[in-house]
């Protein structure tokens, strides 16, 4: 570790610069990928709440204590991980990848190999193809600025790769689920990579769940070719210790449309960032909905770029914060001068439920086109009183209409999600929650 | 006694005085109209029937069955059997009209000690009262009122009032607004809930109603007070001279 | 030609049209040496012939300074401030204070017609007009007049530059100073409080209301000057008073540094309007030289039932950043705010409000109307807070942006933090441009090109405009280039 500290580097930084090991069997790409990004994080340190889009998450937790990323993949009891699988997954999916403490586990999942489509891990792909995660690597930048990618960048060793040839289209989707086995202290740093070819369709959701005190660190790639469809669904269960920093960076062809959902249960500290920048005619839906109670942060973090004209996009978020949660959104819409005829519309709704709960909503425009048509909305507030009369005057008890009310509202947002398989299965995860959400 | 009112006054937060001294007594088997201009008092009388916070009772007493009906809560009172169709039906987004309607069903049979109703056994008492009303089940899978014309709005609680049979049903202004079909269903469902052991109470601006429905009873709210009890010629009486007159005629007395 | 290109040409003309207060008064000034540091400040203070107490203020506030940074947050490109080439003191050269108008320069009397400020008392105006309208003027940093000082004067009402303040009312100047916007509350208000040089005060009794509109015109006229006025104003118990605030500047190619500081502050069942029409020269079409508008203006509601209401219509200015804010401490208490905004050739407005709920059931509005044309950017940034006993709190916020020509940019940045359950805050933002459409339909009743576009930009604000006291909403539409569309108000 000497060729890397001829800098300064950040306190909070040098566990994790003492961890970092170049590996002499990877290519040499990404070994000098990986050690810029590490000095790069060395440089930056953590983000803090002067940084515009990290200033509704506290990440004192991994500061008090770090979470080094593990040096080797620990064994977990794969009869316990069979169990909690069952409750998670999808029941429908086509092909299941599990990662467990973010390494592939091969034992739990069941990838069915299908023409055109190449899905597996990230591990495998670079012994097989690693043109991919190249291509991956190096068409996403995002670990520049974001001193989390640059530190994923550093140490991923696991994650998948889904890359589907021009005009194959998915019926069922794949899923992919990430668990914590509760082993070992530590920090995973997963990297993923989903490219579509022209005119291909698929969907994937990915779930992220575990046990004990874990830091995930992940970070997925999208490129869509132009007219490629990717729907996204992503549910966060993660331990009531985790802390939970994902990243996905989506370019979108000509004429590509993404549409993603996220919907955050638990953990202690859970932020999902999407950046997605967006090629001519292409078509982005964000939607998701959070729910935070005890001490927990949850943040949604959107950056919509239009770089070029007739770019659609809309966002739905809805949160609930009860106990002493803190939940926060914040949306940064942007259209680029030339990106006319640019449609794109934000809206977030939110209610408080804890007499000690915080709500944060930061909706943003910022436009240099005038042949636009761009709104947000944001509220926050209580329950409706109104419609609690009317429950309670139909007989309802007040505690059960109160849960109706906050299931229907976030039942709004996971309401949009077409497919029905995926859309059932987040509902029973959503009411699994609130019913032991606390006012 | 199925409603026993005695000089009931009530009063909103502001301290503005609605009702001044109601008195009205209703027994099993009645139909009663009450009728009264805008202002009188009549949705703030609904209102306080139903148990709605924001209103200060100073002064009298409400017995329903016997039991003193001020004091439970308001979704106690509509287990008990109250029912009040709203005049403006709440949207509620993202609940679902047949999930919610169960939920109160079976509030209402675990209060009384009845066995709960499954998923098919609820579906299939749905689908009798849709016929019985002759509504489309079009309703059952959105959210709760959102998004449904006046007339919707309007079978919907009528529907929902059949689905909970009441005792007691309070219809506030349930006609206003409707065209004369959703009239004619609003009138079957009332109609058809006319039993021995049952009450309505119906408020009401206009006559219209009354001639699908007759009462037995109508009354004239006047400024918070009931200035004139007579049977259903009444009714027909104050459509043809309009409340001015009444009020006019009252001007003496209230003085 | 296509409708739009129409638009952008009116737009083109009327900024052409040039700006019509860009002369330069020949006036002899008492000038303070260029540069900054602790001497500049003793000098102002002595200048002043002010207490001891009010120039350990501004040591203290300027060694806070010295510590600060620019703010870089705001969406502006500034050029580099030479703070040390900036003058900070001008005052027009006069044995005394004047005593009277008829001791007034002439020159500046000329000067404010040209403006037309009704600075002179004329018994015709009271009875005529809707309401008499006492005008503080402040030239650079001095105040040189303050008309209606009689009549206000038997209601036990002081309104008079802050200079004065200092001398005559030194308790009521030293209690409420600060309280507001600390010296150190940001790198301009800190630069104000270190080096302000005059301004206007204001003081209105326990239940007295104003009975004709308070009003400041602020000039910024020798060559370099930065102009740090200061505005505190108090209502006392029960009383109302509505304040008008109007600003020129000569145009003149280097920017000129504007960072004045203005503190409210209304007692219990008080209510404060400030009205603000803001005209300064904001640059060439090119963006050479222009006023930098760099304000904190902040009231404090702090009893119960007091109401703060801003409104302010910004059509000048090469780059302005202000957030007028209010504090809601007292409980039931309201703040508005109410802004148009406007930003065309390469002017840059970053303005919004803070809205601050401490007390119980304490309610905000927000009305932006952002307009931006030619290579303007116009940035609404706000900021409303519901502090966690903050019971029944209310906000709403409504934010639109009016695009005209595709080089312009318009941003809306709300912050909304929540820490109250019973709190409910709503925020609507939207941005359209003027669809040919409406021009088009406009042009086929007959209208010209530049009274179709003043029709549809007046129609736009008017949500704003209305909330003008009736003096300045003549003036704002006139700056808005727009017919009077029947009456305001």
């Amino acid at each position: 570790m000497n060729a890397v500290v001829d800098f300064p580097v950040k306190p909070e930084a040098r566990g994790y610069l003492a961890r970092f090991v170049p590996d002499d069997s990877e290519p040499g790409w990404l070994a000098a990928r990986r050690q810029q990004a590490m000095t790069r994080f060395a440089e930056l340190g953590f983000p803090n709440r002067k940084s515009e889009s990290w200033r509704y998450l506290d990440l004192q937790p991994l500061e008090n204590q770090p979470l080094l990323p593990s040096p080797a993949a620990p064994r977990a009891d794969t009869a316990a991980l069979s169990e909690r699988l069952a409750h998670l997954s999808l029941p429908e999916a086509a092909s299941r990848l599990v990662l467990v403490d973010g390494r592939f586990a091969p034992e739990l999942s069941t990838v069915e190999p299908r023409s055109g489509v190449w899905f597996g891990s990230t591990a495998h792909a670079m012994r097989e193809r690693p043109d991919l995660v190249r291509a991956a690597v190096e068409g996403i930048e995002g670990d520049e600025a974001h001193p989390f990618a640059a530190l994923n960048t550093a140490f991923f060793s696991d994650g998948f790769v889904l890359d589907i040839a021009p005009g194959v289209t998915l019926d069922r989707p794949l899923e992919i689920v990430h668990l914590g086995a509760g082993i070992s202290e530590s920090s995973f740093h997963t990297r993923s990579v989903v490219m579509l070819g022209e005119g291909s369709r698929a969907g994937i959701i990915e779930t992220y769940a575990g046990e004990g005190r874990y830091w995930r660190n992940d970070l997925v790639g999208v490129l869509l070719g132009q007219r490629a469809e990717l729907t996204r669904t992503v549910l966060v269960e993660e331990s009531a210790a985790a802390v939970h920093l994902a990243q996905i960076e989506a370019r979108l062809g000509e004429g590509a449309r993404f549409t993603g959902f996220v919907l955050l249960l638990n953990g202690q500290r859970v932020r999902h960032e999407a950046n997605i920048r967006m090629g001519e005619g292409a078509k982005c839906v964000i939607n998701g909905a959070y729910v935070v109670t005890g001490s927990d942060e949850a943040n949604i973090v959107t950056v919509v770029d239009h770089t070029a004209p007739g770019g659609q996009t809309s966002e739905l978020i809805k949160g609930v914060a009860a106990g002493r949660g803190h939940g926060a959104f914040q949306g940064r819409m942007i259209v680029r001068e030339h990106a006319q005829k640019t449609d794109a519309h934000q809206l977030s709704r939110n209610l408080i439920i804890g007499q000690r709960a915080v709500i944060d909503t930061k909706p943003e425009l910022e436009i240099y086109a005038d042949d636009v048509k761009c709104s947000h909305g944001a509220s926050v507030g209580d329950l409706d009183e109104t419609a609690l009369f009317y429950l309670q005057a139909r007989g309802i008890p007040a505690d059960e209409a109160r849960r109706m009310l906050i299931d229907g509202f976030l039942r709004e947002a996971v309401d949009t999600i077409e497919d029905i398989a995926k859309r059932t299965h987040l509902l029973r995860r959503l009411a699994g929650r609130l019913a032991e959400l606390e006012g | 006694m199925m409603l026993e009112i005695k000089n009931l006054h009530a009063r909103l937060a502001d301290g503005r005085e609605i009702l001044k001294g109601i008195d009205l007594s209703v027994a099993a088997g009645e139909v009663h109209a009450i009728m009264g201009p805008n202002g009188s008092g009549k949705s703030t009388l609904a209102a306080v029937l139903a148990g709605r916070e924001g209103y200060e009772i100073t002064e009298g007493s409400v017995r329903y069955q016997g039991r003193d009906l001020l004091a439970m809560a308001a979704d106690e009172r509509a287990r008990e059997g109250v029912f009040l169709a709203f005049q403006y039906p709440v949207e509620i987004p993202g609940v679902n009209n047949t999930y919610f309607l169960r939920a109160a069903v079976n509030a209402q049979r675990r209060h009384r000690g009845d066995p709960e109703l499954d998923a098919g056994q609820f579906l299939r008492l749905v689908r009798a009262t849709l016929k019985l009303l002759d509504i489309g089940d079009d309703l059952l899978q959105r959210a709760v009122n959102v998004g449904f014309s006046g007339g919707e709005k309007k079978r919907n609680e009528i529907f929902q009032m059949a689905m909970l049979e009441p005792r007691l049903a309070i219809l506030d202004e349930t006609d206003s607004g409707l065209d004369i079909d959703a009239l004619r269903t609003v009138a079957r469902g009332v109609n058809g809930l006319r039993s021995p052991d049952r009450a309505i109470v119906m408020i009401t601006h206009y006559k219209r109603l009354l001639d699908y429905v007759e009462p037995d009873y109508v009354h004239v709210l006047q400024d918070g007070r009931i200035i004139q009890s007579g049977d259903k010629d009444l009714a027909a009486e104050l459509e043809q001279r309009g409340y001015g007159t009444f009020a006019d005629a009252m001007g003496g007395d209230a003085a | 030609m296509s409708a739009s290109l129409d638009t952008q040409n009116t737009v083109r003309e009327l900024s052409q049209e040039g700006y019509k207060y860009g002369f330069v008064t020949d006036i002899e000034a008492d000038t303070a040496p260029p540069g900054l540091d602790e001497s500049t400040v003793r000098f102002i203070s002595a200048k002043k012939e002010e207490p001891e107490w009010l120039l350990d203020w501004r040591l203290a506030a300027f060694r806070a300074w010295r510590e600060m940074t620019e703010p870089d947050w705001a969406k502006v490109n500034v050029a580099p401030i030479d703070y040390q080439a900036a003058t900070y003191y001008s005052a027009p050269k006069q044995s005394a204070g004047p005593k009277s108008l008829d001791e007034v320069d002439p020159e500046l009397l000329a000067m404010y017609e040209k403006l037309g400020i009704p600075l002179r008392e004329r018994a015709a105006l009271a009875g005529v007009e809707l309401a008499g309208v006492a005008v503080d003027a402040v030239f650079d940093s001095v105040s040189v007049a303050t008309t209606f000082k009689k009549e206000l004067g038997e209601l036990g009402i002081i309104f008079c530059s802050f200079g004065e303040a200092v001398r005559e009312h030194p308790e009521l100047v030293r209690r409420y100073l600060g309280t507001v916007v600390p010296q150190n509350d940001n790198f301009f208000a800190a630069l104000n409080s270190a080096v302000f040089s005059d301004g206007s005060f204001a003081y209105i009794p326990p239940g007295v209301r104003c009975p004709m509109e308070l009003s400041t015109y602020f000039r910024i006229n020798a060559a370099k000057t930065g102009q740090f006025e200061r505005t505190l104003l108090i209502a006392d118990k029960g009383s109302y008073v509505s304040y008008l605030e109007g600003c020129t500047a000569p145009q003149r190619d280097e920017n000129q540094l504007h960072a004045a500081v203005v503190e409210l502050i209304a007692h219990e069942d008080a209510q404060i309007k400030y009205s603000t029409v803001q005209n300064w020269y904001p640059g060439d079409a090119e963006g050479k030289g222009g006023i930098y508008n760099f304000v904190t203006k902040r009231g404090a509601c702090r009893g119960a039932r007091s109401k703060i209401s801003w409104t302010q219509v910004e059509t000048g200015s090469a780059i302005t950043w202000k957030y007028p804010s209010c504090i809601l401490e007292g409980d039931d208490s309201v703040g508005e705010f109410y802004s148009v905004a406007i930003t065309n050739n390469r002017q840059q407005a970053d303005t919004g409000t803070k809205m601050i709920h401490i007390g119980k059931n304490t309610s905000s509005t927000i009305i932006s109307k952002g307009i931006s044309a030619g290579r303007g950017q116009n940035t609404y940034r706000g900021l409303v807070r519901i502090q966690p006993r903050a019971h029944g709190a209310r906000n709403y916020t409504q934010c639109d942006s009016l695009l005209i020509g595709d080089r312009c940019g318009a941003h809306t940045v709300p912050y909304i933090e929540v820490r109250n359950p019973s709190a409910r805050v709503e925020h609507e933002a939207t941005t359209s441009k003027i669809s040919d459409d409406q021009l088009f339909y406009c042009r086929q009743r007959g209208l010209s090109d530049e009274d179709a576009l003043s029709l549809i930009v007046n129609g736009f604000c008017k949500e704003v405009l209305k909330e003008l006291p009736m003096e300045f909403a003549v003036e704002a539409q006139k700056l808005l280039a727009v017919s009077l569309e029947g009456s305001v108000g």
